[in-house]
């Protein structure tokens, strides 16, 4: 049970920071990753943006809480919550900062969601005699 | 060309992030109790330990990637849009450490692929 309240507290707190990092980026303006300056000039004036600092602050929670969930159960237990929190974020996206979500993007949110329960259930599988390595080790 | 580079960098940081991370926290092991001073060991206990580490880095690249790239791309878009290293981490298993891939996970794997060429339809 324990468990299972971090990770819905991590996902919620996942889903606030992007929310928060999108808004406070959106207000500093358009950052170009091939242009080392500009980039330096827009993070540093970043500093400056409390929305983003709670969006920081939020990605810090959602990751501290991840790394608790992921010492108290096995990966394949925390594979599913993200997927959910995948689904999660594109609702946010649509609802909170009022984004055009086509049906595609809804869809492949979903197949996203859908494959990652895949992965975590091939990982609870009882691994085959001689077969132990791949299905027991998580996405990699 | 953007678009392409900023999923590369946080497809291959996320995958290598979520590797280190897992291993070290099984090397690190259970958080015992969530009294102030348990967590404050367990906290530096983490820190010490290479694997946490470097998956801390790596998933610090992928963060800074992902803000700078909120700036042009939408949420809805991009969060999804990071699974791919899912797609990536399980042929890397698969070619780089030779490990058996089960057939439901090709299954996910493909779905997760399918998904993400979704989101880039317009």
């Amino acid at each position: 049970m324990k468990t299972v309240v971090v990770l819905l507290l991590a996902l919620l707190a996942q889903a606030g920071g992007n929310v928060c990092l999108s808004t406070g980026m959106r207000v500093l303006g358009v950052a170009s990753p091939l242009d080392g300056s500009a980039l330096g000039a827009l993070l540093l004036q970043g500093l400056a943006t409390p929305t983003l600092w709670l969006g920081i602050g939020l990605l810090g929670v959602f990751f501290a809480l991840y790394a608790v969930a992921l010492s108290w159960t096995e990966l394949s237990v925390v594979l599913p919550a993200t997927a959910v929190g995948y689904i999660l974020n594109v609702a946010c996206g649509a609802y909170i900062l009022h984004e055009a979500v086509p049906p595609a993007r809804w869809a492949g949110a979903g197949l996203i969601g859908l494959g990652l329960c895949c992965v975590a259930w091939s990982v609870r599988r009882p691994a085959r005699p001689g077969r132990t390595r791949g299905d027991t080790c998580g996405p990699c | 060309m953007r678009t392409v580079l900023t999923l590369a960098v946080l497809s291959l940081c996320g995958a290598l992030g979520d590797l280190y991370l897992a291993k070290g926290m099984q090397q690190v092991g259970a958080l015992p109790t969530l009294r102030l001073r348990a967590l404050l060991v367990f906290g530096r206990t983490m820190a010490r330990t290479g694997a946490v580490r470097l998956g801390v880095l790596c998933l610090i690249v992928n963060f800074v990637t992902l803000v700078v790239a909120l700036s042009w791309a939408e949420v809805s878009f991009l969060v999804p849009a990071t699974a791919l290293h899912f797609v990536l981490a399980t042929l890397g298993a698969k070619w780089l450490l030779h490990e058996h891939i089960s057939g439901v996970r090709w299954c996910g794997t493909l779905l997760v692929g399918l998904g993400v060429a979704l989101l880039t339809l317009p």
